[in-house]
């Protein structure tokens, strides 16, 4: 009986042979430089759209992009594949951080080895990485939702704002440049209430219904939360007010394309996903043959242009907004 | 009395090379091999890269230590007929814990470490309470504190909180060497040593085995079954908070979600180890041997250039586990059935898994 079993497992040895043998043909890469890049998790839409350019990038540029991250957000698998990459021995790192301390330790690591690293979408510690690739100041969203509300509304008239909650530190944040642009630029415009709704659509949509009846001369809604611009779009929609209150917001295309396209939702605001993945790319790149260096000003990135650098950030610069005529070129 | 060990061990070094841990020995130094041979190249900066560095090597004895502690905790487990699901989970609550004792209670490392222990001890009376005392299957008590654990972690961090910026004092545990190895590691070979001597050198572990062939007939043999089996579930809670301060160390951070699905993988290695999933036939050096596979294999994987090129050695690396293991459990099982179905009897001296 002992035979057999040895067969057994002879057997399965035999099998991992031939699943090994394969990659015999496929060894690595000659002379290229190999640049790896990390979603928070790979099969989130808002990342493969970032791979598109991240894509297009490494094709401009001739370095073999590896594309790789956990299946659910899951820190400790970040760690391990940063870890992986480390001893492949890559050129130059770029990870969307899932846990700015627990990531760090890996980053470190691959710096002590010689491999640049850069974080993009998500920043880890600063000592962990060169440069942040930062998709969005609090001043370029502000000023672009605000802007946008008062284009849309004519530069005169009430709105109202909802927020995830009354308390988070990004959302206070942005709220505050948006009243400030609002009370530098648009004199005639009035913001009638801020109303939180815990990153809630169902409740997005009850607060957007009450403001309606609390302020009837209300002419639009604006939700710096992502749930809050599908929850408010319904609201207007179900009460049948569909152009005569506007809504807008920070969202994603997918969320929000069914009432772009109805006309329920005249813009949602957001970066141009594919731009910060081929951004990212060209600065892991450039850092990695030490063309980007700290302390620079600037930084060129192929057909995309210039970009400034603050501090050990590079700015992906102005919102994108997404409206009817683009929202079909983005699935995310 | 005779258990199986010491019968198997009885027929020298032929048998010996058949043994179960021999082949499964065969089969590591074959992938480790084959990885060495495969994934291991130089990059353009003239590095020697990929599976044959040391640094690799570390990677794999430093990943393969929460899972091989839980393996060890589960091995006397289900040496004695019983499971526990419920071990990765509670890794959780002691990792979330732990932060607690630290961060938020301000604790020193030491006793913050012994306190997260002693709860890890508890939790597992809880089990062991529920198993050895009320006579509950022990699948469904514990599918139930896997998920009471966990959802404890949960609620106890409103599954937001991450506790970072440890002491690097602590961290050293997880990210240091020490004698040439990651500290880890030996903390990994203590454990390793004091579950082989009591499994293996001890009366009470020798009663794991009987327990686990029949229950009933270790009770009417005298056998102190209730305290033995409370024992192992205890034990098995304390090694998975050990765990969970190494991983928590590794990280540098303590979050609820900490080693999810862990458990799967450990009772994996037990299983490939040559332990029966019924009880009464195993050994802690087919488990330790268990967890080199599936380390090698996951690690070893992910530094093959196609399957670096399609960014799936996750994926690869489960389908090839869950392979190996099913492999395993037939190499086990079918001899036994053909020889049983052969022999008319099951009395031939080979020892057989009890059906349940």
């Amino acid at each position: 009986m002992n035979s057999s079993r040895r067969l057994f497992l002879q057997g399965t040895a035999l099998a991992l042979v031939g699943c090994l043998a394969s990659p015999l043909a496929l060894t690595a890469a000659e002379g290229k430089a190999m640049i790896a890049l990390m979603p928070k998790s790979k099969g989130n839409a808002y990342f493969l759209s970032c791979k598109i350019g991240a894509d297009r990038a490494a094709k401009e540029l001739g370095v073999e992009l590896l594309f790789d991250g956990p299946v659910d957000s899951n820190a400790a698998k970040q760690n391990e594949i940063v870890e992986n990459w480390i001893t492949l021995g890559v050129d130059a790192i770029a990870v969307a951080a899932e846990n700015k301390e627990g990531i760090s330790t890996a980053l470190r690591k691959a710096q002590k080895q010689g491999i640049k690293v850069v974080t993009y979408d998500a920043d880890a510690l600063a000592d962990a990485r060169s440069f942040f690739v930062n998709q969005a100041t609090p001043e370029g969203i502000g000023y672009a939702l605000m802007d946008e509300a008062a284009r849309l509304c004519g530069n005169t008239g009430e709105f109202a704002m909802i927020t995830a909650s009354l308390t988070a530190a990004n959302q206070r944040e942005w709220q505050k440049k948006i009243e400030k642009r609002l009370a530098e630029k648009y004199p005639q415009m009035k913001l009638v209430a801020v109303r939180p709704c815990d990153d809630l659509k169902d409740k997005a949509q009850s607060e957007a219904t009450a403001l309606m009846s609390a302020n009837p001369k209300l002419k639009l809604i604006m939700s710096i939360c992502s749930p809050g611009v599908p929850g408010a779009a319904e609201a207007v929609k179900q009460a049948g007010r569909v152009g005569q209150v506007k809504v807008i917001g920070l969202g994603l295309p997918n969320e929000n394309r069914r009432y772009v396209k109805e006309g329920v939702i005249d813009s949602i605001i957001l970066w141009n996903t594919e731009n910060l993945g081929y951004l990212s790319v060209y600065a892991a790149v450039a850092l990695a043959n030490d063309q980007l260096k700290p302390g620079a000003k600037s930084f060129k990135a192929g057909t995309l242009g210039e970009f400034k650098i603050e501090g050990d950030q590079i700015l992906l610069g102005k919102p994108f907004l997404f409206n009817k005529e683009n929202i079909d070129q983005f699935d995310f | 009395m005779k258990t199986p060990q010491t019968l198997e061990r009885s027929h020298g070094w032929r048998k010996w090379l058949l043994r179960h841990e021999t082949l499964l020995l065969v089969v590591l130094v074959l992938e480790w091999s084959l990885f060495y041979y495969f994934g291991t190249s130089v990059n353009r900066r003239g590095m020697t890269v990929g599976f044959g560095t040391l640094d690799r090597q570390f990677d794999i004895l430093r990943h393969s230590c929460e899972i091989g502690l839980l393996a060890l905790a589960l091995t006397p487990v289900i040496l004695a007929g019983g499971i526990d699901l419920s071990v990765a989970s509670l890794l959780g609550l002691c990792a979330v814990i732990f932060g607690q004792l630290t961060h938020d209670l301000g604790l020193s490392l030491s006793i913050a470490a012994g306190a997260t222990v002693a709860l890890g001890a508890l939790a597992g009376g809880l089990n062991a309470t529920l198993i050895a005392g009320l006579r509950l299957p022990p699948l469904i008590v514990t599918l139930g504190t896997y998920s009471l654990f966990r959802g404890l972690a949960e609620a106890l961090t409103r599954g937001a909180v991450t506790y970072s910026d440890f002491a690097p004092r602590f961290l050293s545990l997880g990210q240091d060497r020490w004698l040439a190895l990651p500290v880890q590691a030996w903390v990994f070979f203590a454990v390793a040593a004091g579950m082989w001597m009591l499994v293996h050198r001890t009366v009470a572990g020798r009663s794991f085995r009987v327990i686990g062939f029949s229950p009933e007939g270790a009770r009417f043999a005298g056998l102190p079954v209730t305290r033995n089996l409370a024992g192992v579930y205890v034990l098995a809670g304390a090694i998975a908070a050990i765990a969970a301060l190494i991983y928590t160390a590794r990280l540098g951070q303590a979050k609820a979600d900490a080693a999810i699905g862990y458990e799967l993988f450990a009772i994996a290695a037990v299983v490939l180890g040559g332990t029966s999933i019924f009880g009464g036939r195993g050994s802690v050096t087919g488990t330790l041997l268990g967890v080199a596979v599936i380390a090698v294999l996951k690690n070893g994987l992910a530094t093959l250039p196609v399957v670096i090129r399609l960014n799936a050695a996750e994926e690869i690396s489960g389908m090839l586990t869950g392979f190996l293991l099913l492999a395993a459990l037939a190499g086990s099982t079918i001899p036994k059935l053909v020889s049983a179905r052969r022999n008319r009897s099951w009395s031939n001296g080979s020892f057989i898994s009890p059906s349940p």
